[in-house]
């Protein structure tokens, strides 16, 4: 085990645990919610996550919300990703609610009543549904791919636990608003399908991670196929590692990527847990969603 | 033509920013920038040149002293696509390295962060960056570098930053002279964009533009006060940039420690009028830096030997110089 793919990085991640119990990007810099987060998930059972979990439990702002890193005063997307940890960890306690609450209140900013407004009377062209209400990266911006991707994967787990028709309407909604900004070329950039008229491309991990929110959704299906090319095409280590545990919940085979750690990838700690992640003995079910909107 | 969902907010603000562009312009009154700024042009007309000893040219024409200092070299990175020129190029990340070793500075890192692609290491690779010796010692990613907050910034109570940016002594600008579909031009001032953290506030980086592309540029460049800027306009980006637009080659690197002074200077070079881009006017009345031909001082090359006109976008077609 210890040598094999998902050994390797296992490894790697133990040792590279900041003494505070969290993940940094690049060791020796100070811990971020989101390392910290994939961290935890792939050693999920190791007392290495139980010391992660009880640092980003201590980082829950007044609010509900998580800060991208301690101290931060900054309500943030990664919220999500604590939410689905707590999840996976039968953490269901006040915490937890206060953080189901955080998401549900919070929107991208395009949902506000006056730019509706000016749309419905054709004043702009949004180039897209302002109705449907999908998740920034921080409180008082747009709504994005990758945050509303995890948001959605948060609330279908609490679903299962919270009786809450608010629930529906937002994982509803957030799948919509998914669909509604995919590329022309069938996958997804970070939000935006096109500019000043004209057609932008899609990203293969915004792609990879759009596929993850919309699990269960039969339109996401057309995009799976652009995934796979993107598996074989992409140099980036990161998209490779999503587009796998993406593809894997997607019911594709996907071999594990047997590049060596230390070659010309990236020295990211949370690249390297994403690809323990999305090993064939990995944890990528822990991203496993059963409801849909 | 209808006004699009992403490029609402920037034509909204153009009302606003004339208030506070008058606002500005009462405290430049009391507050006038004292003398005339250095920007050089220099004619390089391939990334194989020698662009070291161009630089190393235009560093001293500027009375720049590096010595002891931290440096920080601030390329643009922000895409990579291989049928155009949207990055900094590496010859001049090098170059540049090599220019500010040579002046003594005590350290040189280069650092980015990108503002939509979330794997940095696969664009500095893809950009063959890389290619640059020991580059991955040198080498910060601003999107997760460790950060602290900076109080004030436009009309925000705080703002994150990544430490390497905040302790460096000086951040110098390796910009891409490039058109903007936004901003009308992007170069030294607005690549600071890429200081501001991926992890703190995401892919993109959609405070900025909630807060308005010039006013976010403006306290930028307010807060990292201590730069330098040498632009890459070997060959450029007209038309719909700073992603989609064509290669324009200019043939020149354009240097200074005034950035409003070099970005101005710029425009001039791409037949764009510095008068009429917002940033820029807000910089001149801001006291930020001087924009008004009159008040920079032009070494090397005469700006209208090398102006050569940047293609336009229709919305962007009243920036032309006359």
């Amino acid at each position: 085990m210890a040598d094999s793919y998902l050994g390797v990085r296992l490894d790697i991640l133990r040792r590279s645990q900041n003494p505070d119990g969290g993940w940094s990007f690049y060791s020796g810099k100070q811990s971020w919610l989101e390392p910290t987060f994939y961290g935890a998930l792939v050693l999920h059972g190791d007392p290495a996550a139980d010391r992660a979990w009880a640092l980003l439990k201590s980082w829950q702002a007044p609010d509900g919300s998580w800060p991208p890193t301690q101290g931060a005063a900054i309500s943030g997307w990664g919220t999500a990703l604590v939410l689905i940890l707590a999840h996976i960890r039968g953490d269901l306690g006040e915490p937890y609610r206060k953080g189901v609450e955080f998401l549900l209140q919070t929107a991208g900013t395009e949902s506000e009543l006056w730019r509706r407004a000016l749309a419905g009377v054709h004043i702009i062209d949004p180039g897209r549904n302002l109705s449907l209400k999908g998740w920034p990266w921080k409180d008082g911006t747009s709504s994005w791919v990758e945050p509303t991707a995890h948001a959605l994967i948060a609330l279908k787990k609490a679903s299962a636990h919270l009786a809450d028709d608010r629930l529906r309407e937002r994982i509803h909604s957030g799948e919509a608003l998914l669909l509604d900004v995919r590329c022309k070329d069938g996958g997804w950039n970070y939000g935006s399908p096109w500019t000043l008229g004209e057609d932008q491309r899609s990203y293969p991990e915004t792609t990879a991670l759009a596929l993850l929110g919309l699990q269960g959704r039969a339109e996401a299906v057309s995009s799976v196929d652009l995934a796979k090319n993107w598996l074989r095409d992409t140099p980036s280590s990161l998209a490779r590692a999503w587009i796998t545990i993406a593809l894997r919940l997607h019911g594709v085979a996907v071999p594990d990527d047997m590049r060596p750690v230390a070659g010309l990838g990236s020295p990211d700690l949370m690249v390297l847990a994403l690809e323990a992640l999305g090993a064939t003995e990995g944890n990528y079910g822990f991203l496993k969603t059963e409801v849909s909107g | 033509m209808k006004i699009r969902r992403r490029d609402f907010f920037p034509l909204a603000g153009a009302g606003l920013l004339a208030g506070y562009a008058g606002w500005e312009g009462v405290r430049s009154r009391r507050n006038a920038i004292a003398g005339p700024s250095p920007v050089v042009v220099l004619k390089a007309s391939s990334y194989s040149d020698d662009l070291a000893q161009r630089m190393l040219q235009g560093v001293r024409e500027c009375g720049l002293d590096v010595r002891d200092q931290k440096v920080l070299l601030k390329p643009n990175l922000v895409e990579f696509d291989p049928s155009t020129c949207i990055n900094t190029d590496v010859a001049v990340v090098a170059a540049a390295y090599e220019v500010f070793k040579s002046l003594g500075a005590a350290e040189v890192i280069i650092g980015e962060g990108p503002g939509h692609r979330r794997d940095t290491y696969s664009l500095v690779e893809m950009a063959r960056y890389r290619d640059i010796s020991r580059f991955d010692d040198l080498f910060v990613d601003l999107n997760r570098d460790d950060v602290s907050p900076v109080m004030g910034f436009a009309d925000r109570k705080e703002m994150y930053f990544p430490n390497t940016a905040l302790r460096a002594d000086l951040v110098v600008s390796l910009a891409k002279m490039k058109t903007h579909h936004w901003a009308g031009a992007t170069l030294s001032m607005k690549n600071f964009f890429g200081l501001v953290p991926g992890s703190v506030y995401g892919w993109p980086k959609n405070e900025l533009h909630q807060i308005g592309i010039p006013q976010s540029i403006i306290a930028l460049n307010r807060i990292f006060r201590r730069s330098f800027a040498i632009v890459d306009g070997i060959v450029g980006m007209e038309g719909n940039g700073p992603i989609q637009g064509t290669p324009k080659p200019v043939g020149v690197l354009v240097m200074g420690r005034d950035l409003p002074a070099v970005d101005a200077t710029c425009c001039r070079i791409m037949g764009i009028d510095p008068a009429k881009v917002e940033y820029l006017r807000m910089a001149a009345e801001g006291i930020l830096g001087n924009v008004e031909e009159s008040r920079i001082e032009q070494r090397g090359e005469n700006v209208r030997e090398v102006r050569t006109n940047f293609s336009l976008i229709e919305s962007f077609h009243g920036l032309r110089l006359a």
